[in-house]
C-alpha cells in the first residue's frame, strides 16, 4: 500500500473511533493508539524515509497535515467530553458538608492574659514570670505582710510547710524582679495563684492573675491612674466611665480599687455589676516604701505603682463565664467556643 | 474579712448627721469603707401603718365576716374582715391598697404579695387589717395582730416596731480595727464631711467605796498586756435589758443575754473597746492576776467548750485559776449568773500579734480577738470602762466604787510621724501646699505643727494603730483629697527591655498545637494521694492544709487532670478528644538540684493527648480510631519544628527490648519525656475503657534545644530521581533500622525516604515481613543520572542486607 492511501486509512479509521467515543477513558486510549511516541501516526512518519526521494516532500506536507488533523479533532471531541462531565456536576448537592479541618483553640484564660499583656507591652513593660510554689518571704514579709498580722487572713493560704506556700498572688514576682534588676523597672507578670478556699461558681482554689509593676524616678498616683485608664479603655472601650476607690493591700499604699462603668446595662444595673452601675477590675496602689527598702531600692529616689488583675474575672466580663469551675473542668464544647 | 454591722440611727448618736442613709453608704465607699450590702429594716412593712379601728358592723351576707371602718390618721377606709377577734377601739396594722403583705396566708409558701381593692362578697374592700403570720412577726394566722392602746394612728408600722433603722454591712479590711465601732465610723464619716463625731458625755455616780478595797489587779506580763482598767460594780440586779437596748443589739446581730452582759457588748459595739463582766464573788481572792498559761493545759470558756492552752497563751486569773482567755474569750468558771450581785468589769489592752496567736491556734475568733488582734485604743480602755460601768449602774442598779483600778505600765506617749508636703506631691501627682496638706489631716483629728519649711509634724490619735510612716499619711490626705481628684497623667519615660524568651516560646508552642487542632485545656494544680504517686515513693509533695482528700497534694505529672478531663468529656458523650496542656508539675528532689527552691523542683511540662477518632466523623470524612502512630505524629512534627535534629526516640528499655506502649524523648542527650499509650490499669481509674494515647515534655529541655533563627537554605532546581525499593525482613526488624542502615551510606543526594507499605503472608515466609521504601534523590549541583542513582541504590541495598539481613524483593 502506497503510503499516502495508509495516511487516508489511519484518517478513516481515527474518525470512525472518534465518533464512537463516548468516555475520556477510551477517548485517552485512542490518544495513545495514535498520538503517542510508537502511535500510528509515529509509524507513518518512521515509514517516510522509504518513500521515493521526490515524493517525500508531498508526503511528509499530508503527515503533517494529519498530525495536526487528528490532533485538533482529539482535542474538540476531548473539549466536548469534559464539558459534558462538568455538565453532569450541575445537579450536585453543595450543601452538603465541607470536609472538616481541625481546628485547635486556645484556653479562654489564656486568650484573656494575652490581651492585657499585649495592651501593656505595647506600652513597654516587660514580661516576668515567677513560681507557683513560693517562700513566706516572697508572698508575704517582703510584700509588707507583718508576721501574725489580719493582714495575712486576706488571702487563704496552701501551706506545704511552714515556710513552702502556693503563691496566692503574683505580687511575689515583683520582688523576685526587683531583687535581680536595678530601677527602673517596668514589667507584667501573668501566673496561676491559689487559694484555699471551697470550689464553687464564684470561687475557686485556683486562678489567674496578671501584675503590673513600674518603678522609676518620680512615679506618682497620678501616671497610675493615668496607665490604668488607657488600660480600660482599650480592654473595654473608650466610652467606658472608671473610678477610684481607697482599699487596703499591704504592699501599696495608698492602694486604690479600679471600677469601670457597667457595659451591660449602661449604667442602668444588672445583675453582673448587681445593680451598682460599677464593675470593679483590679486593685492597685502605690508601692509601699517597704516593699522598696526590702528589694534594697532607695525608696526615697525611687517610687512606683503596682496593679494587680484578676484574669477570670475579667474574662467573666468578656465572655459572660459565669461559673468559674467551667475554666478547670475542660468540656471541650466549652473549649471549642474559644 | 469580718464583717461589721453599723446601724444608721446608732451614728446619729454619735454625730450629727443631716444625711440620708444612701448618701452615708456613697460617702463611706468614696472613703475606701467597702458597704457589702445596706438594708432597710422595716422596708417589708411598706405600705402599712397603724390603723384605728373606728367602727365595727356584721358583713350583711357573711356571719363570719365583719365590716369595719379603719382611721389612718387621715381618712377612713371601708375594710372587711374574717379575723374573730376584731373590735371596735383598737389599733391594728392596716395594710393599704398597693402595699407589700410580708406573707400570704392563703398561699402554701407564704410568698409575699400586693394587696388590691376587692369586693367581698358584695361589700367593697379597701385594705386589709393584718394577722401576726401576714406580717411575718409570729405564726398566729387566726386572729389580727393587735397593737398597744397608745399607737398613733398614721404612724408607719416599722417605726411602731422601732425597725426605723438602716442596716450597713461593712467588710473591715485588716489594717482599719477601728471601723468595727459605731465610734469609729461616726469619726471616719466626720472626717468625710468635715464634721465632729464623739461618744455621749459620761457622768458616772460613784461610791464610797472605793476599787482597790475591793479587789486588786497585778499584770505579771507587761508587754503582753500594757493596760488592764477594771471597775468594780457592788449590788446589780441581772435581769433582762430594756427594750431599747435589746433593739439595738439585735440591730447589729448581738444576741441579747442580761443586762451585764448586755452592756459590755453595747460599749463594745459604740467603741470598740472589748470588755469582760466577771461574777467578783467567784474570783478567789477577789484578784485579778495577767499572766501567760504556763503549766495550765486546758481552760473550759463560756461556751462550754474546753479548750486545750499552749504556756505562751495570755490568761486572766484569779489567786487559784484561770478565769478567762485574755482578749478572745471568759471562762464558765467566772460568768456573770443570774445571782450574781458584784461585778468585776474589765477594759484592758492586749498586745496584738499576742491575741491572734492564741486566736488562731484555739481556731477561735471572736468580737473581742477580732479587735485586739487589729490593734484596740489604749486610751479608751479607762473611757469605755466608765461608760459601761454607768450604764451597769443605770440598768442594774447597784453602786459602782470609787475610782477604777488602772494598771498601765505600757503608756507611751503619743506618735509623732513628720511629713513632707513636697513627697506629697511627689508620690500622689498632685500640687498640694502646706495649708491644704495640714488641713485634710486636721479633719482626721490628727494634730499638725509646722517644724521647718517641707516638714510638718504630725500627731496621730491614739485610736489610728495603723498611721506609723509618712506614706500613711499620705494615704490619708489622698482619701480625703479624693482620688477622683487626681488628675490621670500619662507616662512618658522608656524603659529599655530585655527579651524574655522564655514567655515568647510558650506562646510559640500553644500556637503549634492550636494550629494542629488541640483543645488548650487548663486542669487543677493539685491531686489526690493516688495522683501523688505518679512518680517515684518519697517525692510526692503533700500540703499541710488542704480543702480536701482529693486536692492534698501538688500534681507530679499533668496526665491525671487531662484524664479526669476526658473522664468528664465522656460522661458528657464526648468522645473525640485532642488536648494540650502547658503547666507546671511538682517533687521533691535531693541533693543538690541547681533547679530546685527549696528542695522543691517546679517543672513547666507541655502535655498531648489524643483519644477517639483522628477525625471527625461524618460523610466525605474518611476517619479512623486514632493510634499509637497520631500521637507520634504530632510528637515528631513538634520536635522537627522546635528542636531540628537535636532529639531521639528511645524504644528499647534497659534490657534492651523493644518497649511497644511507650516511647521516651531525649533532647539533647537528655531525658524530656515521652509519649505513648496510657496503660489500661490507669484508664480505668478514669472510668476510661477507650485507648487513650499522650505525651508529656519538659518546656524547659524543648527551650534549651529552641533555635528560634532560622537559617534558610536554597531548595534545589533539579529535577530529583525516585526509585522504589522493598526488601523481606524478619518480623524483628524494625522500620527505624531499616532506615538507619540506609543513613548509614551517607549519600548527600538521598533526599528522602518515605515507607510506604508493610504486609506479611504466606508469599513471604513465615516470621518475615515485607517493607517497601520510595526513595528520592536530588542533587543541589546538577540533574543525576540513571546509571549514577543506579550505583547509590546498590550501596544502599547493600548496607540493608548487611545491617538487616534482609533480601532485596525483586518485582
Amino acid at each position: 500500500m502506497k503510503l499516502t492511501e495508509s495516511i487516508d486509512l489511519l484518517k478513516r479509521d481515527f474518525e470512525a473511533e472518534l465518533s464512537s467515543c463516548a468516555d475520556e477513558k477510551t477517548l485517552d486510549a485512542i490518544r495513545v493508539k495514535y498520538l503517542a511516541r510508537n502511535g500510528q501516526v509515529a509509524v507513518l512518519f518512521e515509514k517516510l524515509k522509504d518513500a521515493p526521494r521526490d515524493e517525500k516532500p508531498h508526503i511528509g506536507r499530508l503527515l503533517n497535515e494529519l498530525r495536526n488533523d487528528i490532533t485538533s479533532r482529539f482535542d474538540d471531541v476531548k473539549q466536548r467530553l469534559v464539558a459534558a462531565r462538568q455538565g453532569e456536576q450541575t445537579d450536585i448537592d453543595v450543601t452538603l458538608p465541607g470536609r472538616s479541618v481541625l481546628a485547635g483553640t486556645l484556653h479562654p484564660v489564656t486568650q484573656t492574659i494575652d490581651e492585657i499583656v499585649r495592651i501593656f507591652t505595647r506600652l513597654g513593660f516587660n514580661v516576668a514570670t515567677g513560681p507557683e510554689l513560693e517562700d513566706d518571704f516572697h508572698n508575704f514579709s517582703a510584700l509588707n505582710f507583718p508576721p501574725d498580722h489580719p493582714s495575712r487572713d486576706m488571702q487563704d493560704t496552701f501551706f506545704v510547710n511552714d515556710n513552702l506556700l502556693l503563691r496566692t498572688h503574683t505580687s511575689p514576682v515583683q520582688i523576685r524582679y526587683m531583687m535581680k534588676h536595678d530601677p527602673p523597672v517596668r514589667i507584667v507578670a501573668p501566673g496561676r495563684v491559689f487559694r484555699n478556699e471551697a470550689v464553687s461558681a464564684r470561687s475557686h482554689m485556683q486562678f489567674h492573675q496578671v501584675e503590673g509593676l513600674y518603678v522609676d524616678n518620680g512615679v506618682s498616683f497620678a501616671d497610675l491612674k493615668g496607665i490604668l485608664v488607657h488600660f480600660a479603655k482599650e480592654m473595654y472601650g473608650s466610652n467606658v466611665r472608671f473610678k477610684f476607690i481607697p482599699s487596703f493591700f499591704p504592699f501599696t499604699e495608698p492602694s486604690a480599687e479600679m471600677y469601670i462603668s457597667c457595659f451591660i446595662c449602661e449604667q442602668k444595673g444588672c445583675r453582673l455589676c448587681k445593680h451598682t452601675g460599677w464593675l470593679e477590675i483590679l486593685g492597685s496602689g502605690m508601692v509601699h516604701p517597704n516593699v522598696l527598702t526590702n528589694v534594697g531600692y532607695d525608696s526615697e529616689k525611687f517610687t512606683g505603682y503596682a496593679f494587680g488583675i484578676g484574669i477570670e474575672r475579667t474574662a467573666l466580663l468578656k465572655y459572660g463565664i459565669n461559673d468559674i469551675r467551667m475554666y478547670f473542668e475542660n468540656d471541650v464544647r466549652f473549649l471549642r467556643q474559644f | 474579712m469580718p464583717i461589721q454591722r453599723i446601724s444608721y440611727s446608732w451614728l446619729k448618736k454619735l454625730i450629727p448627721l443631716a444625711i440620708e442613709d444612701k448618701e452615708v453608704e456613697r460617702t463611706l465607699s468614696r472613703s475606701g469603707v467597702e458597704v457589702a450590702d445596706m438594708r432597710r429594716l422595716g422596708a417589708q412593712f411598706e405600705g402599712i401603718v397603724v390603723g384605728d379601728v373606728r367602727a365595727k358592723s356584721k358583713h350583711p351576707k357573711a356571719d363570719r365576716l365583719s365590716v369595719c371602718m379603719v382611721f389612718d390618721g387621715e381618712k377612713e377606709f371601708q375594710v372587711v374582715c374574717g379575723a374573730p377577734n376584731v373590735e371596735m377601739g383598737q389599733r391594728v396594722a392596716f395594710a393599704k391598697v398597693g402595699a407589700s403583705v410580708p406573707r400570704n396566708q392563703h398561699d402554701p409558701h407564704g410568698s409575699p404579695f400586693v394587696l388590691g381593692a376587692a369586693v367581698i362578697r358584695g361589700v367593697q374592700s379597701e385594705g386589709m387589717i393584718c394577722s401576726g403570720y401576714e406580717l411575718g412577726i409570729s405564726d398566729d394566722a387566726d386572729g389580727i395582730f393587735v397593737l398597744s392602746q397608745d399607737a398613733l394612728p398614721g404612724t408607719p408600722f416599722a417605726l411602731y416596731l422601732g425597725m426605723d433603722d438602716t442596716i450597713f454591712e461593712l467588710e473591715i479590711t485588716a489594717n482599719r480595727g477601728d471601723w468595727m465601732s459605731h465610734l469609729g465610723v461616726a469619726r471616719e464619716l466626720a472626717a468625710a464631711l468635715d464634721m465632729k463625731a464623739a461618744l455621749p458625755s459620761v457622768a458616772v455616780r460613784e461610791g464610797s467605796a472605793p476599787a482597790k478595797t475591793l479587789a486588786s489587779v497585778t499584770i505579771k506580763d507587761p508587754e503582753k498586756c500594757p493596760r488592764y482598767v477594771a471597775r468594780i460594780i457592788t449590788g446589780v440586779k441581772v435581769a433582762s435589758s430594756p427594750e431599747w437596748m435589746q433593739k439595738a443589739l439585735e440591730a447589729v446581730n448581738v444576741r441579747p443575754i442580761n443586762n451585764i452582759v448586755d452592756v459590755t457588748n453595747y460599749v463594745l459595739m459604740e467603741t470598740g473597746q472589748p470588755l469582760h463582766a466577771f461574777d467578783l464573788e467567784r474570783l478567789s481572792g477577789k484578784a485579778i492576776v495577767v499572766r501567760t498559761a504556763g503549766a495550765d493545759s486546758t481552760f473550759t470558756t463560756l461556751d462550754g467548750k474546753e479548750r486545750k492552752l499552749e504556756p505562751d497563751m495570755l490568761m486572766i486569773c484569779d489567786d487559784e485559776k484561770s478565769v478567762a482567755i485574755a482578749g478572745v474569750m471568759g471562762g464558765l468558771n467566772s460568768e456573770i449568773t443570774p445571782e450574781t450581785t458584784n461585778v468585776l468589769l474589765e477594759s484592758a489592752f492586749f498586745l496584738p500579734t499576742s491575741i491572734r496567736r492564741t486566736s488562731k491556734k484555739l481556731g477561735l475568733s471572736t468580737d473581742a480577738s477580732q479587735r485586739f488582734e487589729r490593734g484596740c485604743d489604749i486610751e479608751m480602755a479607762s473611757s469605755a470602762a466608765d461608760r459601761a460601768a454607768a450604764l451597769i449602774a443605770e440598768l442594774a442598779g447597784g453602786t459602782v466604787a470609787k475610782g477604777a483600778i488602772d494598771i498601765y505600765p505600757g503608756k507611751m506617749s503619743p506618735r509623732r510621724i513628720s511629713l513632707r508636703p513636697s513627697r506629697v506631691n511627689r508620690v500622689l501627682g498632685t500640687s498640694l501646699s502646706n495649708r491644704e496638706v495640714a488641713g485634710l489631716l486636721k479633719r482626721l483629728e490628727i494634730a499638725v505643727g509646722d517644724k521647718a519649711k517641707d516638714e510638718i509634724v504630725a500627731t496621730v490619735p491614739s485610736y489610728r494603730n495603723d498611721l506609723v510612716s509618712e506614706i500613711d499619711l499620705i494615704e490619708e490626705i489622698a482619701r480625703l483629697f479624693g482620688y477622683d481628684n487626681i488628675e490621670p497623667k500619662p507616662s512618658t519615660s522608656l524603659v529599655m527591655l530585655p527579651d524574655e524568651k522564655t514567655e515568647r516560646f510558650a506562646k510559640y508552642l500553644r500556637e503549634l498545637m492550636s494550629g494542629w487542632g488541640f483543645n488548650e485545656m487548663m486542669s487543677v494544680s493539685l491531686t489526690d494521694e493516688k495522683g501523688s504517686a505518679y512518680r517515684n515513693p518519697g517525692t510526692a509533695i503533700a500540703l499541710m492544709n488542704p480543702l480536701g482528700k482529693e486536692s492534698a497534694y501538688l500534681r507530679p505529672t499533668l496526665l491525671y487532670g487531662a484524664l479526669n478531663s476526658v473522664k468528664l468529656n465522656f460522661a458528657r458523650s464526648v468522645k473525640d478528644l485532642r488536648f494540650f496542656e502547658i503547666g507546671n508539675i511538682f517533687y521533691r528532689v535531693s541533693g543538690n538540684d541547681e533547679l530546685a527552691f527549696q528542695d522543691v523542683r517546679e517543672e513547666e511540662r507541655l502535655l498531648v493527648l489524643i483519644t477517639g477518632r483522628n477525625l471527625p466523623e461524618g460523610y466525605g470524612n474518611p476517619s479512623r480510631p486514632a493510634d499509637m502512630f497520631d500521637i507520634k505524629g504530632v510528637v515528631e512534627a513538634l520536635l522537627a519544628k522546635v528542636c531540628l535534629d537535636k532529639y531521639r526516640f528511645i524504644y528499647y528499655d534497659s534490657k534492651n527490648s523493644l518497649n511497644r506502649t511507650r516511647v521516651d524523648i531525649e533532647i539533647q542527650g537528655q531525658s524530656a519525656g515521652y509519649f505513648g499509650s496510657v496503660e489500661k490499669e490507669i484508664c480505668e481509674r478514669f472510668d476510661i475503657n477507650e485507648n487513650v494515647f499522650a505525651c508529656e515534655i519538659s518546656l524547659e529541655a524543648l527551650h534549651r534545644a529552641w533555635s528560634p533563627t532560622i537559617r534558610f537554605s536554597e531548595p534545589s532546581s533539579f529535577p530529583p530521581v525516585t526509585r522504589d525499593l522493598a526488601f523481606i525482613v524478619q518480623q524483628n526488624i524494625t522500620n527505624d533500622a531499616v532506615v538507619a542502615a540506609m543513613k548509614k551510606t551517607g549519600i548527600a543526594t538521598l533526599e528522602s525516604v518515605t515507607l510506604f507499605d508493610i504486609f506479611a503472608g504466606e508469599k513471604i515466609g513465615a516470621g518475615k515481613k515485607n517493607m517497601a521504601y520510595s526513595l528520592r534523590f536530588r542533587s543541589n549541583e546538577r540533574t543525576l543520572t540513571d546509571t549514577e542513582v543506579d550505583g547509590l541504590i546498590e550501596r544502599i541495598v547493600r548496607s540493608v542486607q548487611t545491617e538487616c539481613g534482609a533480601e532485596l524483593r525483586t518485582f
